[in-house]
C-alpha cells in the first residue's frame, strides 16, 4: 500500500470533521475523494499532506507512520485549487524550488525542470512570472512543480475548478494520462462527481466527515450503498419515488398516478416502506407501451441526447439517445425497466 | 463642464497647493544664503541679492554638524532596526492567528499609538533611570522610539501579511520548507515592499525625533541633530541664516531619500488597499 489511512478522526474543537475514515491506496492508483462542500474531503487531503494534524488514527505513506511528521518529511506533492504559485519566482524557479531546498544543484534542478516542461508544454514559459500566465498555463505550472519532485504521492485539491468548462474537460484526460505515464499514486479531491467518475480508479464518496461508500466508479453507479450515494453519483441524478413492497415480496407499488406495480427480481420483506431509485436512462417513453401515462413538462435536446421531465409528483427525469420524439405538453406511456430499479429503506436510506 | 477643463482645474489647484506647502521649505533654503540684514528686509526679497554659500561650511564646522548627524543616524538606524525585526514577527503572528487574544493584543497595540510622546516621556525616564539605562542614553532613546513606532509598523505590515494567501505558505511547507523557512523564503519576499516602506517612514520619523532625545540625553556629545538645533536658540539669538543652514543640512538627506523612493512608497502604501 502506498497510502494507508486507518480509522482516522479529526476534531476542530467540538466539530467532528472526519469520523473513522479508512482508505487503502495501492501504488499507482488514482483515488478521487468526492462529496458536497464541507464533507471533509479537503480536510482528509490536507491531513495526508500534513497541513492538518489528526486527532486519532494512523496515517501511513509507503508503510511508514507519518502521523506526527511535518509536511516536508512526507515527500508528497500537492496541487492547490488556487495553484499557489510563488509570485516572486519565475516558472523555472517555481518548478525547481523544492529540489533546491533538498540541495539538488541548480544546474541539475533546471535540467529536471526542462524535462518536465517538455512533458507539460511549458518549455516556452520557463522565464515568465506566474502573473503573466493564463489560468490554464498556471495550472500546468502547478502540475509541473509537483511532477518535478517525483514524490511518493500526488495530492490534488480541486485543481481544475478555476478553469473554463472546455479546458476542464480537456485537462481531465490530460491529468489522468500524466498519472498513468508517471506511474504515480494520486489522491484527487473534487466536488464534481463527473470528474471523480471519469478520472479515478477508486472513488471515495464522503458526507459530513464520513465515508458513505468507496469502490470502483461503476460499482458505485450500479450498486450504491445508500440513497445519498445513489443521488450524488450520476448525472442527471437518479429519480426517487416512494414505494411499498407488495404482499408477495416480489413486487413494489410506486406512489405515482395509477400506482404502477413493478416486478422485482429478488425477494424483499412484504409491506416494507421503501424509496425506489430509477436512473433517468432506465426510464423510457413510448406512444403506447408502458406502465403509466405521463404528461411531459419539459424537453431539452442536445442533439445526441434528449432530456425529459414529467408532470408527475415527484417529477421524473428521463434521458434518451437521439433526437426528442416528444414535445412539451405531449402525453406518453412511461416504461420502467424493472431489472435496474434500486430499493432503499425509507427510514435509514440504506440500500436493500 | 467638459472633462478636459476639469483636468486643468485640478492641475491648477494641485499647483497652487504645492506652492503653499513647499514655500516654507523654499524660504528655509534661501534664508540660509541671505545676509543677516536682508533677512529682515521689508518688503522681503524672494531671491537673495547677494547669495553667500559659505554659511554652509561655516555652520558645518562651528556647530559640529557631523557629530549631531552621526547621533541622529545611530538613533534612527537603531530604532528602525529594532522595530523591523520585532515588528515583522509580531505582525506576522497577528496576521496569521485569529482569536480573542489576538484582538486584545491588536487593541492594546493601537492604544499605544494613541499615547503622545510627551506623556510617555516622564514614565520612561523614571523607568530607564531605575534600570540604569540612562548611562546609555542613546540606547534608551532607541528603545523609546522603537516602542513608539512599533504600533504603526505592526498595523501596516500586518495588513500586508494578510493579503498573502495562506496556500502559498502551505505550498512552501509541502515543497519541503520548515515553518520558519516558508516564512523567510515565501512570505517575507512578498511583503518586502510593505516592510521597506514602513521601515523608511519610521527611519525618517526617528531621524527627526526630538522629545525623547531632549529629555533623556544629557550629554551634548551624544545628542542628535534635532536637539543640536536647540543650541541656536538663546535669549538673543538672531543667527537666522545659520539656523536655516543647519536645518537645510538636516532636512535635505531625508528629502532626497523621500523623493528618490517616493514612487515606491506610494505603491507600497496602496498595494494592500487596491487588491
Amino acid at each position: 500500500m502506498q497510502i494507508e489511512i486507518l480509522n482516522l478522526d479529526k476534531h476542530y474543537g467540538a466539530y467532528h470533521a472526519l469520523r473513522d475514515v479508512t482508505v487503502q491506496i495501492p501504488k499507482g492508483q488514482f483515488v478521487a475523494l468526492v462529496g458536497p462542500s464541507g464533507c471533509g474531503k479537503s480536510t482528509l487531503l490536507r491531513s495526508i499532506a500534513g497541513l492538518e494534524t489528526i486527532t486519532s488514527g494512523t496515517l501511513k505513506i509507503e508503510g511508514e507512520i507519518v502521523n506526527d511528521l511535518p509536511p516536508r518529511k512526507r515527500d508528497v506533492a500537492m496541487v492547490f485549487q488556487s495553484y499557489a504559485l510563488y509570485p516572486h519566482m519565475s516558472v523555472a524557479e517555481n518548478m525547481t524550488y523544492s529540489l533546491r531546498i533538498q540541495g539538488v544543484s541548480k544546474a541539475d534542478a533546471l535540467k529536471r525542470a526542462r524535462e518536465v516542461a517538455e512533458v507539460t508544454g511549458l518549455t516556452d514559459l520557463l522565464d515568465r512570472r506566474p502573473r503573466d500566465l493564463s489560468g490554464g498555463q498556471r495550472q500546468r505550472v502547478a502540475m509541473g512543480r509537483a511532477i518535478v519532485r517525483e514524490p511518493k504521492a500526488f495530492l490534488f485539491d480541486e485543481p481544475l475548478s478555476n478553469l473554463d468548462a472546455a479546458l476542464r474537460v480537456h485537462m481531465r484526460t490530460e491529468v489522468r494520462a500524466l498519472h498513468d505515464r508517471l506511474g504515480a499514486t494520486s489522491v484527487y479531491v473534487t466536488h464534481d462527481q463527473i470528474e471523480a467518475m471519469t478520472m479515478a480508479d477508486h472513488v471515495v464518496v464522503m458526507r459530513q466527515g464520513v465515508i458513505e461508500q468507496q469502490g470502483a466508479p461503476m460499482e458505485l453507479y450500479d450498486r450504491p450503498a445508500n440513497k445519498f450515494v445513489a443521488g450524488f453519483i450520476g448525472s442527471p441524478a437518479m429519480n426517487f419515488v416512494d414505494g411499498k413492497i407488495g404482499e408477495d415480496g416480489h413486487s413494489v407499488t410506486l406512489a405515482l398516478p395509477n400506482t404502477p406495480v413493478i416486478p422485482l427480481s429478488r425477494k424483499a420483506e412484504a409491506g416494507r416502506n421503501v424509496t425506489v431509485g430509477m436512473r433517468p436512462e432506465h426510464l423510457s417513453l413510448d406512444a403506447n407501451d408502458g406502465q403509466i401515462e405521463v404528461a411531459i413538462r419539459s424537453v431539452e435536446s442536445t442533439g445526441s441526447m434528449a432530456y425529459y421531465t414529467t408532470r408527475t409528483d415527484p417529477e421524473l427525469m428521463l434521458v434518451e439517445q437521439g433526437r426528442n420524439r416528444f414535445r412539451t405538453g405531449d402525453t406518453a406511456r412511461l416504461r420502467i425497466a424493472p431489472e435496474n430499479v434500486q430499493l432503499f429503506d425509507r427510514k435509514t436510506d440504506i440500500a436493500i | 463642464m467638459r472633462p478636459v477643463k476639469h483636468t486643468y482645474l485640478w492641475l491648477l489647484a494641485a499647483f497652487v497647493f504645492s506652492v503653499i506647502y513647499l514655500f516654507p521649505l523654499y524660504w528655509m533654503y534661501i534664508t540660509a544664503i541671505k545676509s543677516p540684514s536682508e533677512i529682515f528686509a521689508s518688503p522681503p526679497t524672494f531671491w537673495p541679492n547677494d547669495p553667500d554659500l559659505s554659511i554652509y561650511p561655516d555652520v558645518w564646522e562651528a556647530r559640529e554638524v557631523p557629530r549631531y548627524m552621526w547621533n541622529s543616524l545611530v538613533i534612527a538606524f537603531g530604532a528602525t532596526g529594532l522595530t523591523v525585526v520585532f515588528g515583522t514577527g509580531c505582525a506576522y503572528v497577528l496576521a496569521r492567528y485569529r482569536n480573542i487574544w489576538v484582538d486584545v493584543g491588536l487593541f492594546l497595540v493601537l492604544m499605544l499609538q494613541v499615547l503622545p510622546a510627551s506623556v510617555m516621556v516622564t514614565p520612561l525616564f523614571v523607568g530607564f533611570n531605575q534600570i540604569g539605562l540612562l548611562g546609555w542614553p542613546r540606547t534608551a532613546v532607541v528603545l523609546g522610539v522603537a516602542a513608539k513606532s512599533m504600533p504603526f509598523f505592526v498595523v501596516l505590515v500586518r495588513a500586508a501579511f494578510m493579503t498573502i494567501p495562506r496556500e502559498l505558505e502551505e505550498a512552501g511547507l509541502v515543497d519541503g520548507n520548515s515553518r520558519i523557512g516558508a516564512f523567510i523564503w515565501i512570505v517575507l519576499p512578498m511583503a518586502r515592499n510593505a516592510i521597506l516602506v514602513c521601515a523608511l517612514l519610521i527611519f525618517m520619523q526617528a531621524f527627526g525625533e526630538y522629545i525623547y532625545s531632549a529629555s533623556i540625553i544629557q550629554d551634548q556629545k551624544l545628542a542628535p541633530a534635532s536637539v543640536g538645533l536647540k543650541t541656536f536658540l538663546g535669549p538673543n539669538s538672531k543667527d537666522w541664516n545659520a539656523i536655516m543652514a543647519y536645518s537645510a543640512m538636516y532636512v535635505t538627506p531625508i528629502l532626497a531619500i523621500f523623493i528618490l523612493l517616493q514612487r515606491r512608497i506610494v505603491a507600497g502604501l496602496t498595494a494592500g488597499a487596491l487588491k
